[in-house]
């Protein structure tokens, strides 16, 4: 399998903090990966290195065998593309705006075909705002393609991002936690979602917290904790690792006090 | 507000919205001052009196008759949203009559003047009352919902409604230029006659607005935008023809033209892209010393002359490239630092200028003589007669601002319906997300820069020649923040409210003379306050207008789009270009 | 060479005042991440106030006698001064505290512009400028040097002297003090901070009284220094002032302090030095602020900002 991205020993310290350490992570043509671990782990850490928002201390980042370009502008422009934790829409703009400006990246008109508005520009403009059209309808925003984004309940804001992110024709799609505050309904819709966007061709990486999601949706996936990659495999292995489960869950309570008595014995 | 309001109880409604309307008419009609005031146009002494007098259109007891009536048809009417119609009228009412007790008052040695001095002269007090007492109605009767006009249709039925707005905008100006004379110096009443017009005039449009009517109007506009747009351009042309077809005027709405067009593109870099530049009237300036020096002026360093056309687009031309330049360092920095660089770059200018740098902006002396601009064989300070009519002097520069000002408002609304216009509003509403996008903000902030830099040096090389003289004096940080108050005024964003900001701040000095020393000082409140109170300016922009009516862009009430529940794609689309293998 | 060393002094003068306002300046950047551009103002509106307790409320018998002329000014400056910035904090920046980045800006420049011309207007006679009550009468600390001597008349000295005793009172009690404590708590994590039981308004009011009342009494030692104040005195030295804060690190109170210094020599050994002479010496403050911005945006002390996703 080749892999379309590939993180290798990427470390991250901000001044003493070490946010990573060491982690490595592979994304295969047609692939859903998944990124979990406990909070603070690291894993928006890892996403915005990716992305060239932060520059790695150590490692290696690439994009089908080339090394990422280390400024968010051209790592999009070079087909990685995400959503964000905390849903960052532009709130003045609608849900087709917010779309179009995701179209930029790959349209062409500078700004003296933009000042005249020639026969081109109005041809680059009609088909970016039907690619636009065409995402809203792909998830399911198609009806309120002109309602401000801010005016947009919870759920459809999260979609419009990954509209938006999709917008900039990506190979690989970084989604930030998709599903957070997402009632189940909207969780299964997002589930099919991810599966229809995987098999357009673009391959996926999710952070998630939501656990059953994540083992229902990935073919792979990694453990993060304290910023080191603790276990990787299909769903089913992670699921049944202990030191996951003791991860997430911490130590049964007897194996606490036992180590407690062996402190105090001391 | 609603604190006071509680206090009325919808059975009130009625009676209050009769009493004041009726109050406010016999108000009208009563003596407003008991002593003897000068003979002049204002204010009209006697009662009946006013009957015999011929009637005067800038008359405040006509304005105050035309509210009350207004009020009182509407009480009865069956119009949708009566409770917002009365409440601009009662404001108007409230507006006008307080304007004028104050100024009659105040000149007449105290309240005297206004109740019963010489004679009794209740009218101001009786009419305030009646406008409050309207003001009261409205709102006892419960204010409603916006109205929403319909909009479907038939092409030449929106064309006449169109025409017969845009008309009437065209009156109004007229009127509002014209109310009170010119300012100060014959006639001390104008400042306040032309506040009582404003009163009148406010009162009319907020109840317009209530009406629905002006929304309505609005988005007409947009339906059928080449049409609009060729009915305002010929409704700008033909303001000299209205009463406002003087040289004095003409001068001054030609000063206006061009500081609406410099307004317009400080509103790219502040309005789309979201940056503070307080130092922009240096583009202006440098603009103006650009064509000053090559328009074969006396006093001009350099020795070439160059036709108008020509002059004006090396000015343009010029002033990008230091808009250019100005943009560059932003570029790493954010909001707050970038007002100071923008600041510190245009005391640069202006200091600079002072010294006369370069032996180009003759320094204290300036650059007087520039000469004005000759087409066609004739000078454009020139009257000129048009098809039987004689047109005043300086119309001709009108004329030109007129062309200026609709060029640019057109490269606006171009360069904002596109994807520069996006990423620029894409950049101000979250920089990091709209990099995250692909979006090379560094360029396309700098291009933010240049583009209302050259828009501001197209419009200085006009004003050099308009006015004659350039010099430093002119391009200083007062005139920035002007500018700035302009903008913000208006509705950052928003192409009409650039012009509008631009007119209200040059028209308001103009005919509020008595207040000129106080200038600087309201702009700083206004700019507090607007920022408190209403951020968005007097015209905002479609996706403010959105925001704050709860509809959507294209004026849908929001509960009417739905998006589908969330549910399963029917069939994983083929999103074109999508081979990727 | 006594020109030099000279210049230098008149330098570190200069640097006083100017350390004086960027204290305010950059501590309310590091708490509520505003330039308060109306600060410049709040430093003239202070050099006003101990004019006017000079001209009408201190007793004419008094008025020879440094040693309460000074800090009779001192404190009628600072009262105004924070009078006025609570006021400001109150009213113009608080109901903005959530809203766009663009608009407490705007609202900044509104808020300097009214209270330049409401000084301009309302105080009398305060077109032009007014002079302002030497505090010393003659004399001086004469340092012999080689070629000459420097002469720094006490007011000199005396600004000096305040400026760094100030400078070191605040630090120590923004180190050591719990209500100290809190402010950087804030500045650092506002929510956080809130969490953990601390009042946020206060602290911020807080932040805007100490900062008002620097200015303040650097407004009153310049007015004392200068002999003279107008109302573009805020305007100007906020630039100054504002560059040193960025030169040394926007919200570290030690850069604040050394930026301004270097500001205050740059201008006079620049002025003297450079082309253009003291017609241009701004500019080569406004070159400076340029250069740091471009080059090392964070300043001598500053941190680097980082970016959250």
């Amino acid at each position: 399998m080749t892999a379309v991205l590939e993180a290798r020993n990427v470390t991250m310290a901000f001044g003493g903090l070490v946010a990573l350490s060491d982690v490595s992570l592979q994304l295969a043509e047609g692939q859903i990966v998944g990124l979990i671990g406990p909070n603070g782990a690291g894993k928006t850490t890892f996403f915005n290195c990716l992305t060239g928002l932060y520059t790695p201390s150590k490692g290696q980042l690439l994009l089908r065998g080339k090394r990422l370009p280390g400024d968010p502008a051209r790592v999009t422009a070079a087909g990685v593309a995400r959503t964000f934790q905390n849903i960052r829409l532009f709130p003045s703009m609608t849900a087709l705006e917010n779309v179009l400006v995701g179209r930029h990246v790959r349209m062409r008109q500078g700004p003296l075909s933009s000042l005249f508005h020639g026969p081109a520009f109005g041809r680059g403009e009609a088909a970016a705002r039907e690619r636009a059209q065409q995402l809203l309808n792909f998830v399911g925003l198609g009806k309120v393609g002109d309602v401000l984004a801010r005016n947009l309940p919870y759920g459809d804001q999260r979609r419009l991002e990954i509209a938006r992110a999709l917008a900039t024709d990506p190979s690989v799609l970084l989604l930030d936690e998709p599903t957070a505050g997402m009632n189940p309904q909207e969780t299964e819709a997002a589930r099919h979602l991810i599966f229809a966007i995987r098999d357009t061709g673009i391959a996926v990486v999710v952070i998630e917290h939501d656990t059953k999601f994540i083992f229902t949706l990935c073919d792979d996936v990694s453990v993060l904790v304290q910023g080191e990659l603790l276990v990787r495999g299909t769903p089913d292995e992670v699921r049944a690792d202990p030191r996951v489960i003791e991860a997430y869950l911490g130590k049964p309570p007897e194996e606490i006090e036992a180590e407690v008595h062996k402190g105090e014995t001391r | 507000m609603t604190r006071l309001t509680s206090y009325l109880r919808p059975g009130m409604a009625l009676p209050l919205r009769v009493a004041g309307s009726v109050l406010v008419l016999v108000g009208a009609l009563l003596p407003w001052a008991t002593f003897v005031l000068n003979d002049g146009p204002y204010p009209a002494k006697s009662t009946l009196q006013f009957f015999d007098a011929p009637f005067e259109v800038g008359g405040f007891r006509l304005h105050m008759a035309l509210l009350g009536l207004a009020a009182l048809v509407v009480t009865f009417a069956p119009v949708p949203g009566r409770g917002r119609i009365l409440r601009g009228l009662g404001w108007g009412a409230v507006l006008v009559s307080a304007v004028n007790v104050l100024f009659i008052a105040y000149n007449g040695g105290g309240l005297g003047a206004v109740t019963v001095a010489d004679m009794p002269a209740f009218g101001g007090l009786v009419a305030l009352l009646g406008g409050l007492a309207v003001l009261a109605g409205a709102y006892a009767g419960g204010i409603e919902q916006p109205v929403h006009l319909p909009t479907g249709l038939n092409r030449f039925v929106a064309w006449a409604v169109l025409l017969v707005s845009f008309a009437g905008l065209l009156m109004m100006v007229a009127w509002t230029l014209t109310a009170g004379g010119q300012g100060g110096v014959a006639n001390p009443y104008a400042g306040a006659q032309f506040l009582s017009f404003l009163g009148f005039a406010g009162g009319l449009l907020a109840a317009l607005h209530g009406a629905g009517v002006l929304p309505w109007i609005s988005r007409l506009s947009e339906d059928h935008r080449p049409f609009s747009i060729v009915v305002l351009l010929g409704c700008a042309l033909a303001l000299p023809f209205t009463g406002a077809g003087t040289d004095y005027w003409m001068t001054v709405a030609a000063n206006i033209g061009v500081y609406a067009a410099t307004a317009i593109g400080l509103n790219v870099v502040v309005g789309l892209a979201g940056m503070l530049d307080i130092g922009y009237v240096a583009f202006l300036g440098i603009g103006a010393f650009v064509a000053a020096n090559l328009s074969g002026a006396v006093a001009a360093k350099v020795d070439i002359t160059l036709p108008f056309p020509v002059a004006a687009v090396i000015a343009a031309v010029v002033a990008g490239m230091f808009g250019s330049v100005v943009g560059s360092p932003t570029l790493r920095v954010r909001g707050d630092y970038l007002a100071i660089v923008t600041l510190a770059f245009g005391e640069i200018f202006v200091r600079s200028a002072q010294n006369n740098i370069g032996g180009l902006t003759g320094g204290p002396n300036a650059i007087p003589g520039v000469p004005q601009v000759s087409m066609f064989g004739t000078g454009f300070s020139e009257p000129i007669t048009l098809g039987g009519t004689k047109l005043p002097s300086g119309v001709l520069y009108y004329f030109l601002t007129v062309l200026l000002v609709a060029l640019v408002m057109g490269m606006f609304a171009n360069l904002k319906n596109s994807r520069i216009g996006r990423a620029w509003i894409a950049i101000r509403e979250d920089e990091d997300v709209a990099k995250a996008m692909g979006i090379s903000t560094g360029r396309i902030k700098i291009l933010a820069f240049t583009v209302g830099a050259t828009t501001a040096g197209l419009s200085g090389a006009v004003f050099a020649h308009k006015l004659g003289t350039v010099s430093y004096e002119s391009f200083k940080f007062l005139e920035s923040v002007t500018l700035i108050s302009a903008v913000i005024l208006g509705g950052m964003g928003s192409i009409p409210g650039a012009v509008l900001g631009a007119s209200l701040l040059f028209v308001l000095p103009e005919k509020l003379r008595e207040f000129s020393d106080y200038r600087l000082l309201l702009f700083g409140l206004a700019l507090v306050l607007i920022m408190r109170f209403r951020p968005q300016g007097l015209v905002p922009d479609r996706h403010r207008r959105a925001e704050l009516a709860g509809e959507d862009i294209e004026g849908r009430p929001l509960e009417e789009t739905v998006s589908e529940q969330a549910h399963l794609p029917t069939a994983a689309p083929v999103l074109p270009g999508e081979a990727r293998a | 060479m006594t020109t030099l060393l000279q210049q230098i002094a008149n330098g570190i003068v200069l640097g006083a005042v100017i350390g004086l306002v960027a204290l305010g300046y950059t501590m309310v950047y590091g708490i509520i991440q505003l330039i308060n551009f109306a600060h410049g103002e709040v430093f003239m509106v202070g050099a006003y106030g101990g004019l006017a307790t000079y001209t009408w409320i201190l007793p004419h018998s008094m008025r020879g006698h440094w040693q309460i002329t000074l800090p009779a000014s001192m404190l009628g400056g600072v009262v105004v001064a924070v009078v006025v910035a609570v006021i400001m904090e109150r009213f113009a920046y608080r109901p903005l505290r959530n809203a766009p980045r663009l608009a407490p800006l705007i609202t900044a420049l509104g808020v300097s512009v009214f209270l330049q011309e409401a000084v301009r207007l309302f105080y009398p006679d305060a077109k032009s400028a007014r002079p302002f009550p030497a505090m010393f009468v003659g004399g001086g600390l004469r340092l012999p040097v080689p070629g000459g001597q420097v002469i720094l008349p006490w007011i000199r000295v005396a600004l000096v002297v305040i400026a760094i005793l100030l400078a070191v009172a605040l630090q120590m009690y923004v180190n050591r003090s719990r209500m100290g404590r809190a402010m950087r708590a804030t500045a650092q994590d506002r929510d956080t901070a809130r969490l953990m039981g601390i009042d946020p308004d206060r602290v911020i009011v807080l932040t805007f009284v100490l900062g008002a009342a620097l200015a303040g009494v650097g407004g009153v030692l310049y007015g004392a220094y200068q002999n003279t104040i107008n109302v573009d005195m805020g305007f100007q030295n906020g630039i100054f002032a504002f560059t040193a804060a960025v030169l040394g690190g926007i919200g570290s109170l030690r850069g604040a302090v050394i930026g301004a210094f270097a500001i205050g020599l740059i201008k006079t050994l620049g002025g003297q030095y450079l082309p253009g002479g003291t017609q241009y010496d701004y500019v080569w403050i406004f070159v400076v602020l340029i250069l740091v911005l471009v080059f090392r945006p964070e300043g001598l002390f500053g941190e680097a900002e980082k970016v959250r996703a």
